[in-house]
């Protein structure tokens, strides 16, 4: 059995991954930028967040692995309270999360070579002082091989197009084994190809390793048929939580981005399209 | 060459690799101001050592791994104050101190003046023997803790968010940085031993395609840089950190030259 599975013939089941908040706040001076009552995230669930510049989206994702201690609430991970943790304690507790920034929250100008990116995934696996070994390797070349990145091993991160190098990102977070995929934009500054090609991967992923995925995208298009609920944040508040069709139909989503929303599904993909401008 | 120099060229050339190694991480996660505000720091450790009768190398440790400590605990995603605007603050605060200590001194101050140029005349055996130890310790401490660093170069919200040992590795991490600098602090100058830290690391950076080549690089490039500089001050009789400033500079300058032209070859 590995930690936080359980194999019930040849079938298995993932038993961490939920994040619940509870009464949260995060404050910046007098504003308030986040404000979540009660919100469960259950394990397995795919959660796309969505909303207006500064609604909140990253902070969101922030708070929910702990980057961000709210100034009220909780935020619990598999029911731990993460500020009850202490420093040593809350990042053994993080081990499984696999986080996706950013552009500008990493440095892509380092010598990295994609194989030494990948392999940063297994680094809070491994205990302090311990090297990676041949196992570890394997779980890397894996990953190399299943995100098509093969060929591009030996060549440096910063010499990749930019939708390779969110394929060694997410193949880093996957190395990793994480029970929970939090990504922020991982398609902006992605030429359309490009998006399609990573939400499909993200997808696919989803399906086969059910580990919960919390993406936040300023794109509708590019949230996967198989992302279930919707979070809209607005000033900071959730505006709306739930079922895809429901959020599409609500008012909220016009109240947010303060315009007449359609919404137009094609294959499988939600494409909101301003009618106050047609 | 007298036999003493023999020492202080060997004194150069760890103070050079190790700070070259240093560089690779300090430039590596694009806060090579830390440098400058440590090295300050060990400077107004020194200079109040002097002033209080202690021994100045362990002044200059306590004030830079105090430093240190403060810079820790900066965190970007946390604090409203950028990590810049801090590392500004607590230059401006040591840079304050160390001339307010230099005011303070009754007396001749060649000594004290001496540490902001650096001078040959500082390096002793025994002060050659720390510098060597811990240049090894920090090797020590990159090869044990190579994965982390690795991560922490990358990215310092990756490293928080997925769980990787980071606040533990980048305190030790200042920790070792600012203990380096306090040892190489007579030997180079306060003002100087920053060009020690960011230029050959950013001439490594420059040419190298790759992370342990970097690391070499910045290495050989940090002890030609305390070699050459050592021996251009002996024999045209100038000072110390000024010369070893300039040849660092110097192979900084041909590093970039050497991949402008690569890349219009290319």
């Amino acid at each position: 059995m590995t930690r936080g599975r359980i194999s019930l013939s040849n079938v298995e089941v993932r038993t961490r991954g939920r994040i619940s908040l509870s009464n949260v706040e995060v404050r910046w001076s007098d504003r308030s930028i986040l404000a979540v009552e009660d919100m469960q995230i259950r394990q397995g669930e795919f959660v796309g967040i969505i909303g207006t510049n500064g609604a909140g989206k990253t902070t969101f994702l922030k708070v929910c692995c702990g980057l961000i201690r709210p100034n009220r609430g909780t935020v619990k991970l598999d029911g731990r309270d993460l500020a009850e943790l202490n420093a040593w304690r809350k990042a053994n507790f993080r081990k499984h999360i696999g986080y996706i920034p950013q552009a500008a929250e990493y440095n892509t100008e380092l010598p990295f070579t994609l194989r030494e990116l990948v392999a940063m995934g297994r680094t809070s696996v491994k205990a302090l002082l311990r090297p990676l070994n041949k196992k570890d390797y394997e779980i890397v070349d894996n990953w190399i091989e299943r995100l098509g990145l093969s060929e591009r091993r030996s060549q440096t991160f910063r010499s990749l197009s930019g939708g390779e190098q969110q394929k060694a990102l997410i193949a880093r977070a996957m190395a990793q084994d994480p029970e929970i995929l939090m990504l922020d934009e991982p398609c902006s500054n992605l030429d359309f190809n490009w998006k399609y090609q990573i939400t499909e991967i993200i997808e696919q992923l989803h399906r086969e390793t059910k580990v919960t995925v919390v993406m936040v995208s300023h794109e509708t298009s590019l949230l996967p048929s198989d992302c279930s609920r919707i979070i809209l944040l607005h000033e900071g508040k959730v505006l709306a939580d739930g079922d895809v069709e429901e959020v599409f139909k609500s008012e909220a989503l016009e109240r947010a981005y303060q315009c007449r929303i359609e919404t137009l599904k094609i294959a499988g993909r939600r494409y909101t399209i301003n009618k106050s401008q047609a | 060459m007298d036999s003493f120099f023999y020492l202080v060229m060997f004194a150069g050339v760890v103070a050079g690799a190790s700070t070259g190694l240093l560089g690779v991480y300090i430039v590596g996660m694009r806060m090579p101001f830390i440098g400058v505000c440590i090295s300050h720091s060990a400077m107004a450790g020194t200079i109040y050592s002097i002033l209080l009768g202690v021994n100045p190398v362990w002044g200059a440790a306590v004030f830079s791994a105090l430093s240190s400590m403060s810079l820790a605990a900066i965190r970007p995603e946390r604090s409203r104050l950028d990590a810049n605007v801090a590392l500004a603050i607590l230059f401006n605060l040591m840079l304050g101190l160390t001339f307010l200590g230099i005011g303070l001194i009754k007396g001749s101050r060649s000594e004290v003046l001496g540490l902001l140029w650096g001078s040959l005349l500082f390096v002793r055996m025994s002060s050659v023997v720390t510098i060597t130890t811990l240049g090894l310790v920090f090797i020590v401490f990159t090869i044990l803790f190579n994965k982390e660093l690795k991560v922490l170069l990358f990215s310092r919200t990756i490293a928080s968010a997925t769980g990787v040992h980071e606040s533990f590795v980048y305190c030790l991490f200042l920790a070792l940085c600012g203990l380096i600098l306090a040892v190489n602090l007579p030997l180079v100058g306060g003002l100087m031993i920053f060009s020690l830290i960011t230029c050959p690391a950013a001439a490594a950076y420059q040419i190298c395609t790759g992370y342990r080549s970097v690391i070499f690089a910045a290495t050989i490039f940090g002890a030609i840089s305390a070699l050459a500089g050592f021996l251009v001050s002996y024999y045209l009789n100038l000072p110390t950190g000024a010369c070893i400033v300039i040849v660092s500079a110097t192979i900084f300058a041909i590093s970039a030259s050497y991949r402008a032209l690569r890349c219009q070859l290319n």
